[in-house]
Formats: structure tokens, sequence, C-alpha cells
């Protein structure tokens, strides 16, 4: 006869139970998907009456991305977009939670403007800031005007520089305030007695923040870094809605154009090498958030 | 000096603070307010260079035009909100089970799959796209609300029981015990100990799932074609459609992004403490 199961026995079986139907569910949706976005970047499909024809063509699909002066094009959009987004959001967002983190700054309305952009759907903003940025009546150009900052209305969103650069100031204006909740939460976690310790020893609010602020926060600050890098490299609806890839591809960012590839183009095994380009880099990135979050001896467990 | 009297800092740091603290809130706040502002002028009032905002421009016709016009937009919210129900009820319901598990019932390499777990959130939305976009069709099942909230069970997920797992971890062990002396077995403790002081993450989670159903764009462009379309496409083809009748496309924003903003503030604080928190811990 089999001896009953033990306390710590019969918690496991139950937990493989518990969490069997998510992991099926995550296999299911994401699992194939994943293999399967990899054998199309190494295949030629072609859509045929009633089917899709698939064929085998090795590493075609990646040596067109290497001559590909538009696939070169948005690589060097996404970099500078994910670079020059990463340094705004962080920073401003560190100076808003270094705000809120002042007693000055606890008012209940502060943490309601925190979560208000963040729960604005990314088309709605995007909707939104067409009309802030248009050329003929947006109040962008009313205000700058109005205060004489320039004298006729501009095309904001007309030039491949300029444009480029609004994506980026919408973006980053919808993306601050996440982070600075993530970094207010790490401020928050900094130990008081740090603090009274610096104040007791008669350190200056500088080398407070200097040696006993940021160095608490490197493991918070690097997340929100990583994290922001992946969440700059999926943007698609911002640049869908407010320039479709324009001015002469000056906003088409990879992800737009593994999707324009894809589903305008229909060229399917192209547009699945270039989703991998994004893959690879986000894999990468994702390896390094884990590595900053996850605490030191956890491995072992 | 007192030391909470040092914290507030000396007169030129309690001034930087409150010029700080104003500049924050012009910068967040400017653009939504014209946001609601712009959807109740009159379209005149909109095309004046400056805009004239003088209060006989004031007008609710804009939201009264988009309401009784545009079909699509009461249809759009209506599938968005039952895909986001869908998504979030079921990835709680799948999530919640899950998280205690790997927080609690010493799974095997439990700190290992839940990082897998999170790395598929990480995952590029277009590499996964297309080769749904292709299995879905093949099924017959494009335009369907019911494949749709499948796609966003699987994108919250991860979150949910990111969040979720966080808290169990917490859960002090006596607990537990206590109930397993009083004859509760596994399930019947997570159900009528765990889950009843689990609120506040649940709510967090909820809030965090529903939201990014309501809003994503993405899936939904490539999956719907007309009749399960949400929101945020209704949208963006109103946007594109009539953009030059400013009112009536903020007056459309405006209501769509509503109840999520509602969820949000009124839900704040666990949001604040569930997620931000939750991001951060490993």
């Amino acid at each position: 006869m089999p001896s009953p199961a033990t306390y710590e026995q019969r918690r496991q079986t139950a937990g493989l139970f518990l969490l069997a139907p998510s992991i099926v569910v995550l296999l299911a949706i994401l699992g194939y998907p994943i293999v399967e976005s990899l054998l199309l970047a190494f295949q030629k499909v072609q859509l045929a009456a009633g089917g899709i024809d698939r064929q085998f063509v090795g590493l075609a699909n990646f040596q067109r991305l290497v001559a590909d002066e538009t696939f070169r094009r948005a690589l060097l959009n996404t970099l500078y977009f994910a670079a020059a987004e990463v340094v705004l959001v962080v920073l401003i967002a560190f100076a808003i939670a270094l705000l809120l983190n002042h007693p000055f700054g606890r008012a209940g309305l502060f943490r309601i403007l925190l979560v208000v952009p963040w729960a604005i759907a990314p088309v709605a903003n995007a909707v939104l800031w067409k009309w802030i940025l248009n050329a003929n009546y947006g109040v962008l150009n009313g205000l700058l005007q109005s205060l004489g900052i320039i004298d006729v209305y501009q095309v904001w969103l007309g030039t491949p520089v300029s444009a480029l650069n609004f994506l980026l100031l919408v973006d980053v204006w919808k993306s601050v305030p996440f982070v600075a909740l993530l970094l207010l939460a790490g401020l928050q976690r900094v130990p008081s007695v740090l603090y009274k310790a610096a104040y007791m020893d008669g350190a200056s609010r500088l080398q407070t923040l200097m040696h006993v602020t940021l160095p608490s926060m490197r493991a918070a600050i690097a997340v929100a870094v990583v994290l922001q890098t992946i969440w700059s490299l999926r943007i698609f609806d911002l640049v869908f809605v407010l320039t479709r890839g324009g001015p002469a591809d000056a906003t088409v960012l990879l992800n737009f154009l593994a999707y324009r590839v894809t589903f305008n183009f229909l060229d399917i095994g192209y547009g699945a090498a270039i989703a991998n380009v994004i893959f690879v880099m986000t894999i990468l990135l994702a390896i390094l958030y884990i590595r900053l979050v996850r605490p030191a001896g956890e491995a072992a467990r | 000096m007192s030391y909470a009297h040092h914290r507030r800092g000396g007169f030129s740091l309690r001034l930087l603070t409150g010029a700080g603290l104003v500049l924050f809130v012009i910068w967040s706040a400017a653009p939504i307010l014209w946001l609601a502002l712009s959807s109740v002028l009159e379209q005149r009032a909109l095309i004046a260079r400056p805009p004239d905002l003088s209060p006989q421009n004031l007008t609710l016709s804009n939201f009264i035009t988009v309401i009784g016009s545009a079909a699509a937009l009461g249809r759009g919210m209506l599938n968005s909100l039952i895909v986001a129900l869908f998504a979030t009820l079921a990835s709680l319901a799948l999530g919640a089970p899950a998280a205690y598990a790997l927080a609690r019932l010493s799974v095997p390499r439990a700190s290992a799959i839940a990082f897998l777990v999170l790395a598929t959130q990480m995952l590029p939305s277009i590499a996964i796209a297309i080769p749904l976009f292709l299995v879905i069709s093949r099924l017959g099942l494009i335009d369907n609300l019911f494949s749709l909230g499948v796609v966003y069970l699987s994108f919250n997920l991860p979150i949910v029981i990111w969040i979720l797992r966080n808290f169990f971890l917490g859960i002090p062990d006596g607990l537990e015990k206590a109930a397993a002396i009083d004859g509760a077995g596994v399930i019947g403790t997570f159900w009528h100990i765990v889950l009843p002081i689990s609120l506040p993450p649940l709510g967090a989670a909820a809030v965090f799932a529903f939201v990014e159903a309501w809003n994503e764009f993405f899936f939904a462009l490539i999956l719907t074609r007309q009749s399960a379309q949400t929101v945020p496409l209704v949208i963006a083809a109103f946007a594109g459609q009539y953009q030059t009748v400013f009112g009536q496309m903020m007056a459309a924003a405006l209501i769509s992004v509503v109840p999520v903003i509602l969820l949000a503030v009124l839900f704040r604080d666990w949001i604040v403490r569930g997620f931000a928190d939750g991001m951060m811990k490993g």
C-alpha cells in the first residue's frame, strides 16, 4: 500500500496541477508562433490561390537585408529613436520621481497625472498629437506664434528630421509617467537610515544624491533603461497613425517596416527575417533585464 | 534643525521643487486638457488662428454628432469591452493559481519558470504576428472576438503571473500551515485563505490586463476586418477619414479613453504598488 503523501508532496502535486493550464496556453499561443517565425525567415513564401507556397531558401532573406537600403534606414532610425528615447525618458522620469519623493510631491493629483497618460491608448494619443501638431490649425503652432517663437505656422511632420523627432517627443510624453512610477518605487525602497546617516555626517544634498541615492537606485535605473529600450523597439501605433512612415521613409522604424513588408507587400518570408532581427535585439535585452532584476543567489534555488 | 525639517530642504530647494512640480503638472496635463477642450469647441473656434477659446464657442455638438453618426464607435466600444473582459477574467483565472504554484507550492525550478514566463511578454509582437495570422486565417477565425481575446490572454497572462507571484512570495508561512493543521487542502487554502487577502494585487493585475487589452492596436489591426473591430481601430479609421473635423475627432478619442482613464484613476494606488513594485523585484 502506498504511504500517504507528505504535506510537501501534496503541495507539489497541487502546484503542478495549478500551473499546467497557464503553461499550456502560453506554449500553444506563443510557443508555436515563435518556432514558426524562425522557420519563415529562411523561406520564400508565396500566396498562391487557396494556399501558401513555402520553400526553404537558406540565408537569402538575410542576404537581402544587408543590401536593402530601406532596411538600413529603418535600422538607423530605430537605433536613434531607441537610444534618444531611453536617455530622455529615464532622465525626465528620474527628475519627476525625485520631485514626487519630496514631501511637497505627495499630493494625490500627482499620482493621477502619472497614471492617466499610461492608460491612454497609444492610438488615441497619436490622434491627439496629430491634432496638436497640425500644420494649419495646431495648437502648438498657435502657441509658439503667440509667444513670438515662430513667425509662420510650421509643418512639424513634413520634413524628415523634424518628423522623427516629433514622433520621439510624443512617445517620450507617453512613456515618462510609467517609468517615473518604476523609479519612484525604487526611490521609496532606499532605506531612510542611509539618508539619516548622510545627514548626520553633514553630507550636502548633492553629495547625498551622488553617494546615497544614485548607488541605491542603480538596479532600478538599469531595469528602467532595459524595459524602456524593449518598449521603444516595439513602437507601431504611433507611426501608423501619425506619419505612416513618411516623409520619405524618415519615420519607418523596424517594427513598422516588418509590418509593411509582410502585410502590405505580402513578402512574408522577408518580413519574418526583419521581425527576427527585432526578436534577437529584444531577447538580448530581455536576458540583460532578467540578470539585473534577479537577486544574486536565486539562481541556486 | 530636525531631520524631518531637513528633508524639505532650504528655501532654494523648496523653490526648485515647487517650480519642478508646476512644470511637471503642465507637461502632463496640458495635452490632456487640450484633448478635452477641443472636444467641446465649435469647429470655427478650433480653426481660428490662434484657437478662439471664448466661452460662447463651447458646444456638445461634437459628442452628439459622433455618438449619433458613428455606429462603428459604439460597436467598437462593445467589442473592446467584451475582449478586454474576457482577457482579464481568463488571465486572472489561469494566472492566479499559476502564480500561487510558482510562489508557494515547491514546483521544481519555479523561479526559472517564472522568468521564462515573463520573458514571453518581451517578445516583439511582429515576430509572432505573422505565424499567428497564418494559423488563425487557416482556422477561419479572422475577425472573430474569441480569437482576439485568446491572443490578448496570452499577452496578459505573464504580467498577471508576475504581479501576483511577487505578492504571494510575501505571504507568511504560518498562514498556510495553520490552515493545513485545520484540515484545509492545498486548493481550499488557496481559495479560502490566500485569495481573500490578495484583493489589491488581484485588482492591480486586473486593471493592467483590462487597460492593455482595451488599448491594443497591432493585433486588432491584423486579426480583425470589420465586425470584430475594437475601439482603437475605430479611432484610427475615424481620424484618417474625418481628419479635418477636429472637434469630432477629439470627442471620439475622448470617449474611447474615458473608461480606462477612470479605471486607472480609481485604482491608482493598487497600480502603483502592484505593478511598479512587481517589475522591480526578482
